[in-house]
């Protein structure tokens, strides 16, 4: 089969922010588990309550590790609860110590990275939507409404019960919906959510930590948004080991992208 | 240990640089929500330290804290001590507000106490005084003394409180008797208990480690309002 040209598909802004992206995203999340590892239970209220717990990673007195899910007990050690403390043994902590920044428990250090690159992140994202607005490469990433009849046969020629792909841009429609998802609504929320831990921004903006049920609440909802943004970047791996890998990983280096039959029409 | 390298590598410090962004963009301002009784943590959580262990503790306990004297010292016009009857004589406040641990839980209590911002009215801070430290009389395993430090616009929240009550009970001695601060704008580490001594100063740099506070020497940010 013959090779489809190479265009020159991402701005340096847009490969050098997806790197930072990733780093910041691994620092966060694995500075974040040892922060919650401080307090290892997450809660449906503002001040902390038992009564209205949805996890919690604790151990017995026989070092078994417990991960309680909405009132369902699951044993978990080696894994959560009791687990590897980062130092070549074993001891009693919710998130073990190869998922954590430091990797023994230190809340100060993971503190320190947490809020450090989670300004890292900050940054970029606005450095990422700034560009890409002055350089027109935003546009073709919003969803627009034109796109949301074209979702679900996206979806299902992923699902190969479609033969070819509906006509669309740069981005498909699905493409679309995930990064403005990320972009515009998970990213303002895990930032809002994580500032709504905050007794000084609390006292100067208390309706924002209102709307998320209080300080807990804003805390369980900051883990939730994790996970889902965990979600899209296994979603974001997966499709990349699957169409192609050499070409996605070159054209985010050097910008160079090989047009490929997913591509549809355009570039 | 890789910590304790990194602890004082220039790195450490990149990563902390996030600090004085944090303190410039958020400060302190706004008052903290107060809640209602209903809300009020009747046993209100104890965290930090075992209370002070020393023969000198144990009586001023003993006598129910009549020989308590609260120094008020430094940078200041006017020095001052305060028997628990004189500060009692002060303006009294109360409010119900939460306190935010750093380690992510939270609880709620009713304190009442004096403000700080008129203690520090009466000892009148020099043109040069920029924070207020507070000398504590507990220790850590290690044995090394609790203190924590405000600049003067901290102090000066209306909300901040040398403590007195704790659910319109006298602070018992795990919650810091008889007298302990409240910062409810800032994360609970702020709020030293079983303070002996408030010293008004220009820098705390030569005070211990230098960083401000116990836990700031332990690597704790110095603001903590986030």
């Amino acid at each position: 089969m013959a090779q489809r040209p190479a265009v020159y598909r991402h701005s340096v802004a847009t490969r050098l922010t997806h790197w930072a992206f990733f780093l910041a995203f691994l620092a966060l999340i694995s500075s974040g588990l040892q922060i919650f590892n401080a307090a290892p239970y997450l809660d449906a209220s503002d001040k902390s309550d038992p009564a209205r717990r949805v996890l919690s990673i604790d151990s017995t007195d026989a070092h078994a590790g417990i991960t309680t899910i909405f009132g369902h007990r699951f044993v978990t050690t080696g894994f959560l609860g009791y687990a590897d403390d980062g130092m070549g043994g074993k001891t009693d902590r919710a998130f073990p110590g190869w998922l954590t920044i430091p990797a023994y428990q230190a809340l100060a250090d993971g503190r320190r990275w947490h809020l450090f690159f989670a300004w890292v992140m900050v940054i970029c994202g606005l450095l990422y939507v700034i560009v890409g607005a002055l350089r027109g490469d935003l546009r073709e990433l919003i969803l627009r409404p034109g796109d949301v009849p074209k979702i679900l046969p996206m979806q299902l020629y992923y699902l190969r019960l479609r033969k070819d792909p509906p006509p669309h841009g740069k981005y498909n429609p699905l493409q679309k919906l995930a990064y403005t998802t990320v972009l515009f609504i998970l990213a303002p929320l895990l930032i809002l959510t994580g500032l709504a831990l905050s007794p000084s921004f609390d006292a100067a903006f208390h309706p924002i930590t209102v709307v998320f049920g209080g300080r807990q609440f804003a805390r369980l909802w900051h883990f939730v948004l994790m996970l889902l943004l965990i979600g899209f970047f296994v979603t974001h791996l997966i499709l990349v080991a699957t169409t192609g890998v050499i070409n996605h990983l070159r054209s985010m280096i050097t910008g160079r992208y090989r047009l490929g039959t997913h591509d549809g029409t355009g570039i | 240990m890789l910590g304790t390298r990194l602890n004082d590598s220039g790195f450490n410090r990149v990563l902390g640089s996030a600090e004085a962004l944090n303190h410039a963009l958020l400060g302190t301002h706004g008052l903290a929500k107060e809640y209602p009784e209903s809300s009020v943590d009747r046993h209100f959580r104890v965290n930090g330290f075992d209370p002070p262990m020393d023969s000198a503790y144990s009586t001023l306990m003993n006598d129910d804290f009549r020989s308590y004297r609260l120094i008020v010292d430094g940078a200041v016009e006017n020095r001052r001590t305060f028997s628990l009857a004189q500060l009692r004589q002060l303006s009294l406040q109360t409010n119900i507000t939460r306190h935010d641990c750093v380690e992510g839980w939270s609880a709620i209590g009713k304190f009442g106490g004096v403000r700080l911002a008129d203690v520090l009215a009466l000892v009148r801070p020099r043109p040069q005084a920029r924070y207020v430290v507070f000398h504590c009389m507990d220790r850590s395993p290690e044995g090394l003394p609790y203190y924590e430090s405000l600049d003067l616009h901290q102090a000066r929240h209306p909300q901040a409180l040398l403590v007195l009550d704790l659910n319109d009970r006298p602070l018992d001695a795990d919650h810091g008797a008889p007298v302990r601060l409240r910062v409810p704008t800032q994360l609970g580490y702020k709020s030293a208990k079983w303070i002996a001594r408030i010293e008004i100063v220009a820098s705390f740099a030569t005070i211990f480690s230098g960083r401000g506070g116990y836990w700031e020497d332990q690597g704790y940010e110095w603001y903590a309002g986030i």
